[in-house]
């Protein structure tokens, strides 16, 4: 009997979260995104106006693209960085592997908005860089107050410590000796790297790749405060159709047009890639 | 025979057995229930215990708030919004039952009023109003009256202007009198304005109507000039001008230590604001803790956005102890005493006349004698189109 039953407990509570957590919040949006605001109010009538809009303003659509540019940028960034990071701590680490990596969740400890106003003083005019630099006599650096750049170091900052934690879950779990026999059979130290390593721990890598890239299309604070005039994204614009402008209608689509655009990428790399050649164990022995 | 009466009384005693059992299943279901919900009901002739407000934070002065909760022996919850839309929105879900008073200003009072968000109030059982300055009063300040009833449901508290802080040494004081040195190329790079979307467009909305020369002719809706009231045309055209400003600014800031930062390091030379961080950087200068002189300029000649921070009390609030407790947190809050206070420490002017216990450095700086120049302004107000202004700001940060 309990045998019976345990499937259906442990999948069960977690299906039913996901539906009372997720689902539903999801149908809701879906149904505000086809009604409609009138001055702060909310009209209930059916009408697709909402995504028409989104279709035909070229605005959100900017938006979109850069915020897809930007999670690109930032994501690829992260990745490049985290993966020396994290197999460094593997190779070298020895017994402080553990402190290491946990070391990176430290700023996991503080709120991301203490995080982003602190690189906000960081990087901005009186902030430690360009006060230095003044202090030399030179000039401050634009590029690094109020613009895309800020942005996207705000980022990478926020996320870094995500890819290489999950990175180096991955290789915490590679067989090693993988490695070993690639180099008994002739293969260099590069050869045994891209044709045993990156390929067993490709799925380790696109778990962080995303775990980056689906908050980063959604970046609300980074834009917002270090981004400027110029550096708005979709994740700003729908959290200014739900705080400011009362667009909750508008704000309730777009959300939905994020959440196809996710999926959509998803099922995209789903699709390019084998994942039972990525290191991937969750197919079973099917 | 035995067997039966045996069976009986086993009955009997499970009867009772049972009947003790439900009788305490009752009870604790009761106790729980009981439980749950004690802290929600109180008989209404009860004190209140609790005064929940939801207002801007630069008010909340902790010093001011602990003396009042002592006295009157009530918690003092605050909730904190930063513009109207966030706090009417927060009311129109339901707020009207979570607070008991709220904070608003321009126009934004009399759509709560009209929604029946708010309640009248007896301005007799708020005695410090008699303090207020002439303009400030009811039959000059008209925006806290109901014009068919003639009831009266706020209480002004603290205003301003969306005036233009610059640095003197690099804006002269000529240019600054006019909005257009918002969007003077001679300051690229070194301007700024704040991130809310109805004050960038309404204030460029008088720019636009000045130029367009359509401030002052039959407006469509037969009423005079209103910033958050434009044309299709005139939408038009500040979404152009918006767009040739964005070159032109450093960053729109999004709260006043990052506009403070960027004056105080010569980042930027002007940016429009309400004041407060003018009077900070007064105050630095005065104590030798910046080299740098600014100065404000209240109204601009095509005429300027004005605000007049408001008390008003939900319509939530139905018992007359919540209502009685309500007046007098207004009161308090508008003693001179404490007004001088909170106004000293937000940076923002107050609505009642502080000038007999204010030095004459205060009195200049928080423009004690100026008072007047607010008839000329026009008032926060709610755009008569989100949808239409928000595509606006829209293409503006996309273009």
């Amino acid at each position: 009997m309990r045998g019976r039953f345990a499937p259906a407990i442990f999948l069960g509570i977690p299906s039913v979260f996901l539906v009372a957590m997720f689902v539903l919040p999801l149908l809701s949006m879906l149904v505000l995104s086809i009604w409609r605001t009138e001055n702060y109010h909310i009209i209930q009538d059916f009408n697709l106006n909402n995504y028409r809009v989104l279709a035909t303003e070229t605005a959100y659509q900017t938006f979109l693209l850069r915020s897809l540019l930007m999670a690109t940028a930032v994501s690829v960034i992260c990745t490049v960085l985290a993966w020396p990071i994290a197999y460094g701590i593997i190779l070298y680490g020895g017994r402080y592997r553990l402190l290491l990596s946990l070391a990176f969740a430290v700023p996991f400890l503080t709120g991301e908005v203490l995080r982003i106003i602190a690189l906000q003083g960081l990087l901005g005019p009186i902030g430690l860089l360009n006060g230095v630099l003044m202090s030399l006599g030179a000039a401050p650096l634009r590029v690094i107050m109020y613009t895309n750049f800020a942005s996207a170091i705000g980022l990478i900052y926020l996320y870094l410590p995500i890819v290489v934690t999950v990175i180096y879950l991955s290789l915490l779990n590679f067989d090693q000796r993988l490695i070993d026999a690639a180099k008994i059979f002739g293969a260099s130290p590069a050869r045994a790297f891209f044709e045993v390593t990156w390929p067993l721990n490709l799925f380790g890598t696109l778990i962080g790749f995303a775990l980056c890239f689906i908050p980063c299309l959604s970046a609300t604070l980074a834009p917002r405060f270090l981004g400027g005039p110029n550096g708005t994204l979709f994740g700003m614009a729908i959290a200014q159709q739900f705080a400011e402008s009362g667009t909750w209608a508008l704000g309730a689509a777009m959300g939905v047009v994020l959440f196809a655009v996710c999926v959509l990428l998803v099922a995209i790399v789903a699709r390019l890639l084998d994942l039972r050649r990525t290191g991937f164990t969750g197919f079973g022995r099917g | 025979m035995t067997k039966s009466k045996s069976r009986s009384c086993d009955a009997a005693v499970s009867s009772a057995l049972s009947a003790d059992r439900r009788t305490v299943l009752k009870t604790l279901a009761a106790g729980a229930v009981t439980a749950v919900a004690a802290p929600y009901i109180r008989p209404a002739s009860a004190a209140p215990t609790e005064l929940r407000a939801l207002m801007w934070e630069g008010y909340a002065v902790p010093e001011i708030v602990s003396a009042f909760e002592d006295k009157h022996k009530v918690k003092f919850s605050p909730t904190f919004f930063d513009g109207n839309s966030e706090a009417y929105n927060k009311l129109r879900v339901g707020g009207t039952k979570d607070f008991d008073l709220v904070q608003a200003d321009g126009y934004w009072p009399g759509l709560y009023f009209r929604e029946k968000l708010i309640r009248a109030i007896d301005y007799a059982r708020i005695p410090n109003t008699a303090n207020v300055y002439p303009v400030f009063q009811p039959d000059r300040y008209k925006l806290l009256t109901d014009q068919t009833s003639g009831e009266h449901f706020g209480v002004t508290w603290c205003w301003g202007s969306y005036g233009t802080t610059y640095n003197t040494a690099e804006v002269p004081k000529e240019k600054v009198q006019s909005i257009e040195v918002l969007f003077d190329p001679a300051y690229a790079g070194r301007l700024s304005t704040s991130a809310r979307f109805e004050e960038n467009i309404a204030l460029t909305g008088i720019l636009v109507a000045t130029r367009m020369g359509t401030k002052d002719k039959p407006r469509p809706d037969g009423k005079p000039f209103n910033p958050y009231v434009l044309t299709d045309e005139e939408l038009a055209e500040v979404e152009k001008l918006l767009i040739q400003q964005k070159p032109l600014l450093l960053t729109r800031y999004q709260d006043n230590t990052t506009l403070q930062q960027l004056l105080e390091s010569g980042a930027i030379v002007a940016a429009p604001e309400f004041a407060q961080i003018y009077r900070v950087l007064v105050q630095k200068k005065m104590k030798g803790e910046t080299d740098l002189d600014f100065a404000h300029q209240l109204v601009p000649k095509e005429g300027g956005l004005g605000w007049v921070d408001t008390w008003l009390v939900t319509s939530g609030v139905t018992d007359p102890g919540t209502l009685a407790l309500c007046y007098d947190f207004i009161d308090t809050f508008l003693a001179p005493e404490t007004i001088k206070k909170i106004s000293l420490i937000a940076g923002t002017s107050a609505t009642v006349d502080l000038r007999p216990i204010s030095t004459p450095e205060e009195q200049k700086l928080y423009l004690m004698d100026r008072t007047e120049e607010l008839s000329t302004m026009y008032m926060f107000d709610q755009p008569s189109s989100t949808e239409k202004w928000e595509r606006v700001w829209s293409r503006m940060q996309a273009a």
